[in-house]
């Protein structure tokens, strides 16, 4: 066991850590989006979705627990091998040419960076409401908590649209090369699978954030209303 | 043809560069990268200055030796080639072409474009080898290899240890070279034995090197001379997950072959 | 006077060997341990013998010029590795073996060194495999064989067109794993300069940081030398740029004889040379006279393009002449009859130095496909170089020095004539005697450095006396003030000519008076010659920089010095051979239809030279008498 915990403080293992919890990550990710895509079913539907989750307490806040956890890995490691690589090039070139990197790839940093400034908001937002939420604990006419309600109104403010637009950019950059780069870090290739593999990051990516952008825009458009 | 030429000049180890500029004339197209600055240092020494180190060898492209990054890109415009088989007829006329080493902290500059790569050495002598002695081996038709995995062994064993995926890498990882030399022998059946322990101490010998690691862009699959596939990566990967449990099993202490004389 | 003892066992020459090692002396595993080797070299032969040396216990210090052992110019032979293995069942033996490698060297070998020779060949190639070199492989998973200009049966092993880096790389990897036990130092970019000889035994070399340029003094038991040809004193050759003779030729000043320095190899398909500039001819393999043709047209100063002369106006030369073997000719006769065809005034391309390597026959018949599976990477190379698709234009070849049969004398025991110093690879003269056939250095290479030297290297140390030399022994310091003093010499002529420009001048004059063929005239020529150029050079020659830096212009200019010198004990060996043999084509002895005239009255010897201080060489002759094989008249016609 300890030579599988030293294997893990190498650089590949980090890059495992970073994977797994990464992957970790997209699985939350992508469930938070299914989850909250139920705006489209009106309010008893998502209200309804929010109560059942409310219902569990201990396991919601194991999963929150977790999910800490989780990312705060995923940053430590992350800042761990950003000091590790940039040490590597004390000096760099004076001309730098990129032959095959994606856009994506080379701005790991920079998109995790707005991801997570764009998480404390959220959390901040619409999780806590310790930001311009002032009605977050209304009930609905069901006498669930109206998480609906507070949806439509967050999304009224364009200022409020405007910032979880940038995050969902950030969040699909990010994603479109974590995806398949998790995938190669954790050793899977296969010539049959090989540009399936490829596609996964930037799919995974456009899908998560479209279905998100749709919340977001269907609600500022008024296509989901009161 | 002409050109301009803008080449990193350093005296020392220890000593500050810069990037100098020269003039490259009557230069004919057909004439390799190299003999186009064979051309320039014959005229530096014409005027008693101290010619541009640059490492080079067998000008065919297989001994690894040169090392240079012309225009932002190690080896140069083009793919799957080492910097002595670039011809001068792929630039156009007038260009500026500007020439740095090889940049990376586990290869210090030794004088302008030369650089010390011993640390690709050292990680191959942390495992790079099957222990076998000289005599006594079994036939060779012995081992049955199936010609995909023979090929593939090839693949991946062509690596030339020229340092261009470390010098394309933005995290300067050697990665793509510890996978190629770790994929070689894990393909084979002569080097399953030792290949728990070779690929962890490889890659322990690279972090301690002072390599970053693998970002999975890929820039070294782009330069690499001999175009060998980031699949090996994915491949060094799994070996090293693979050593990470079976290592950390039941341990045993190796007995050492002359214990009962000591 | 140096006296020659070839030391051959007798007896059967089938048994010569396994006696031979049964009567050696064993050193035991403790007394091995305190005893030090220098191996300089780090190409197929001196890594796989450092290795090997290093496994039994020996104490090893490995030299190589180069930034790291994997670089020696071993790594880029692309054919492929003999061996006697007769897997493909064609009728090989290793007798077989024995007798195409006797003749191909048109009978300038000895025959008890080149049956050793095919008795390990089989041995190698088990071993390379143990190494987990991916040889090619046939789909039932046997390994797989090819066949090689000069022979008849396939038993040729290969890694694509990347065999030599691969064997390389194969002994490196066993050097790596020597150097982590730590019986190898290994010091890379370090440059032998100077044998040190104490008590008529090679007891040490004096060697060059060619990072700081610090000079320092390593004694040891032993001093192996596995340093490689000299073809770059032609200047141009396949050679990488940094081959040099400066390691054999120091230690022949010291004493060592240098045996038939004149049998040099011209590959006859290289790119031809193109303008001053150039630095390298890049060899096209020999694998493309597999299906290419070689022509020329029937008259002289053609100058139409190659698709415009119709077939009755070609001159297929090599199947003209040699109808049986046609374009698969030998080496050094393909060489000659391009060169030929090339003197009457036939030769093709702007310099008038090339013939055609025509594929258009084959891809008719076989096909496109075909042909890119097979050659692909060549004709990439060939337009990557010279801007031309071979696939719709022959190409253009034309030779190349390449390889050098010649080399420091040794005896069975591959030991020099100076006690202790040992001789391996393409360093010695050993085993190829006039020409040597595709895919044998390798082969010598590898059996040299892992199965002969290893065993006949522990007879001399256990039973040579061997005082302790100490690194301030008088040699030592008499060895490194010679260095030091020559340095000086090169750094303090602050002349107006580069090295660079002397090298290209000696090779020409040698490329033209004892290149492809010689004559007497022509020799004698550049015996006046070349002693001129010597004295311009040390006058003139410019070396900027100072000694105690990396400094390549110093290292170049130190070659160059020794090329210069070394240039006059060729053509006294071309000079003295009044016959053609092999690669040593005399044109006064010549049949009437250009076929080379050997003389095995006069002849049926190795020509060994020893140094004199200020004069002309001694020559030694140590005769050749072959009990086994009849010598007969080489003919591939």
């Amino acid at each position: 066991m300890t030579r599988l915990v030293s294997h893990l403080q190498s650089s590949v293992g980090r890059k495992v850590v970073m994977a797994l919890t990464g992957l970790g990550l997209v699985t939350y990710v992508i469930l938070h989006m299914v989850g909250n895509l139920q705006v489209f079913e009106g309010p008893h539907a998502l209200n309804s979705y929010a109560a059942f989750l409310r219902d569990m307490p201990i396991l919601l806040w194991t999963a929150r627990i977790g999910l800490l956890c989780i990312v705060a890995l995923h940053i430590v490691f992350a800042i761990q091998l950003s000091l590790q690589n940039h040490r590597a090039r004390p000096i760099g070139y004076a001309i730098h040419r990129y032959r095959q990197a994606s856009f994506a790839s080379r701005t790991m940093a920079m998109s995790g960076m707005v991801l997570l400034l764009f998480i404390v908001f959220h959390l901040l937002h619409l999780t806590a409401g310790v930001i311009g939420s002032p009605n977050s604990d209304r009930i609905d006419a069901e006498g669930y908590r109206d998480v609906y309600g507070k949806m439509i109104h967050a999304f009224q403010n364009p200022l409020v649209v405007a910032l979880y637009l940038v995050g969902q950019l950030g969040l699909g950059l990010h994603l479109s090369h974590a995806v398949s780069s998790s995938i190669q870090t954790l050793g899977l290739e296969h010539a049959a699978l090989d540009r399936l593999f490829k596609a996964a990051g930037p799919a995974v990516g456009l899908l998560v954030v479209l279905g998100n952008i749709a919340i977001i825009l269907a609600v500022f458009l008024g296509i989901v209303h009161v | 043809m002409n050109f301009t030429v803008r080449i990193w000049r350093q005296k020392g180890p220890n000593e500050r560069g810069g990037l100098v500029t020269y003039e490259a004339h009557d230069v004919n197209p057909g004439m390799s990268f190299l003999e186009m600055l064979d051309g320039v240092n014959q005229r530096l020494l014409g005027n008693g200055e101290e010619p541009v180190a640059f490492e080079q060898d067998c000008r065919e492209g297989i001994c690894g030796s040169c090392s240079l990054v012309i225009d932002g890109i190690p080896h140069g415009p083009d793919r799957g080639i080492t910097t002595c088989q670039l011809y001068m007829r792929r630039f156009p006329d007038g260009a500026t072409i500007t020439i740095e080493p090889w940049r990376a902290k586990a290869f210090p500059i030794i004088k302008d474009l030369v650089v010390d790569r011993s640390a690709l050495d050292r990680v191959m002598q942390a495992g790079g080898y099957i222990s076998v002695n000289t005599g006594g081996a079994v036939d060779g038709n012995v081992l049955l290899i199936g010609k995909d995995q023979a090929e593939t062994a090839m693949d991946a064993a062509s690596c030339i240890g020229c340092g261009a995926c470390v010098a394309a890498c933005k995290n300067a990882s050697a990665t793509l070279f510890v996978a190629a030399k770790v994929s070689h022998l894990a393909v084979l059946p002569q080097g399953k034995p030792e290949r728990t322990r070779r690929v962890s101490a490889m890659l322990e010998a690279m972090d301690r090197e002072g390599f970053g690691s693998c970002g999975n862009q890929y820039e070294c699959e782009a330069v690499c001379p001999k175009s060998i596939s980031v699949r090996f990566i994915a491949n060094l990967n799994r070996e090293y997950l693979r050593a990470g449990i079976v290592e950390s099993g039941i341990p045993s202490e190796p007995e050492s072959p002359h214990a009962e004389t000591t | 006077m140096t006296k020659l003892h070839p030391k051959i066992p007798s007896g059967p020459l089938e048994s010569k060997w396994d006696r031979h090692r049964f009567s050696e002396k064993l050193v035991s595993p403790n007394n091995k341990r305190k005893l030090t080797v220098i191996v300089v070299g780090t190409g197929l032969a001196g890594a796989s013998a450092a290795s090997t040396l290093g496994q039994l216990g020996y104490q090893v210090e490995c030299f190589c010029f180069q930034d790291s052992p994997r670089r020696a110019h071993s790594i880029a032979a692309q054919g492929g590795i003999n061996a006697a293995k007769n897997y493909q069942d064609d009728g090989d033996s290793v007798g077989r073996l024995f007798y195409d490698t006797i003749k191909g060297g048109d009978f300038r070998s000895r025959e008890a060194n080149v049956y050793r020779l095919a008795q390990v060949s089989t041995q190698i190639i088990d071993q390379c495999v143990a190494l987990g070199i991916p040889f090619a492989r046939e789909y039932g998973g046997q390994l797989a064989n090819r066949s090689f200009g000069g022979v008849q049966v396939s038993r040729t092993f290969y890694c694509r067109g990347q065999t030599g880096q691969q064997l390389l790389l194969g002994a490196y990897s066993a050097l790596c794993w020597q150097i982590e036990q730590g019986q190898v130092t290994m010091h890379p970019r370090t440059e032998m300069l100077d044998l040190i000889v104490a008590d008529g035994q090679a007891r040490g070399i004096v060697v060059r940081d060619l990072v700081t340029g610090r000079l320092s003094v390593h004694t040891a038991h032993v001093v192996v030398l596995a340093t490689g040809g000299y073809s770059n004193v032609y200047y141009l050759s396949t050679n990488a740029s940094g081959c040099n003779v400066t390691a054999t030729y120091r230690a022949w000043k010291q004493g060592a004889v240098f045996a038939n320095p004149c049998f040099t190899q011209i590959h006859p398909t290289a790119i031809p040379p193109g303008d001053a500039s150039q630095a390298k001819l890049t060899l096209m393999s020999e694998s493309l006279r597999n299906d290419g043709r070689l022509w020329v047209p029937v008259t002289a100063a053609d100058r139409r393009s190659p698709g415009d002369i119709p077939d009755a106006e070609r001159d297929y030369f090599l199947e003209r002449r040699y109808p049986r073997f046609g374009n698969l000719a030998p080496r050094d006769i393909a060489s000659r009859a391009v060169k030929a065809v090339c003197d009457e005034g036939r030769g093709v391309g702007p310099s008038g130095y090339g013939v055609y390597l025509d594929f258009t026959g084959v891809i008719e018949q076989q096909g496109f496909d075909v042909v890119r599976e097979r050659y692909g990477n060549l004709f990439e190379m060939y337009h990557r170089i010279t801007g031309e698709d071979a696939y719709h234009s022959p190409m253009r070849i034309y030779p190349a020095p390449h390889y050098t049969m010649g080399g420091l004398w040794v005896d069975y025991n591959l030991m020099s004539s100076i006690p202790g110093l040992f001789v391996i690879g393409e360093a010695n003269f050993a085993d190829h005697g006039a020409n040597r056939l595709g895919a044998s250095s390798l082969m010598q290479g590898l059996a040299d450095g892992y199965f002969i030297l290893p065993y006949t290297i522990g007879h001399y140390v256990a039973t040579a006396t061997l005082p302790p030399v100490a690194e301030d022994h008088a040699e030592s310091r008499a060895a490194l003030h010679r260095v030091t003093s020559r340095i000086t010499r090169l750094l303090s002529a602050k002349g107006r000519r580069t090295a660079a420009s002397f090298h290209r001048e000696v090779g020409r004059l040698l490329w033209n008076h004892c290149g492809m063929s010689r004559h007497e005239a022509g020799l004698k020529t550049a015996l006046t010659s070349i002693p001129t150029l010597r004295e311009e050079f040390w006058k003139d020659v410019m070396v900027p920089g100072s000694g105690d830096a990396f400094n390549q212009e110093l290292e170049y200019a130190g070659r160059v010095a020794d090329y210069l010198e070394f240039a006059e004990l060729l053509c006294h060996d071309a000079l003295h051979r009044q016959e053609s043999c092999g690669a040593h084509f005399r044109e006064e002895y010549q049949t009437d239809d250009g076929e080379p005239k050997r003389d095995d009255a006069r002849f049926a010897h190795v020509a060994a030279w020893e140094y004199r201080n200020g004069a002309a060489p001694i020559l030694h002759k140590e005769p050749l008498t072959f009990e086994f094989v009849q010598p007969t008249m080489r003919s591939y016609q």
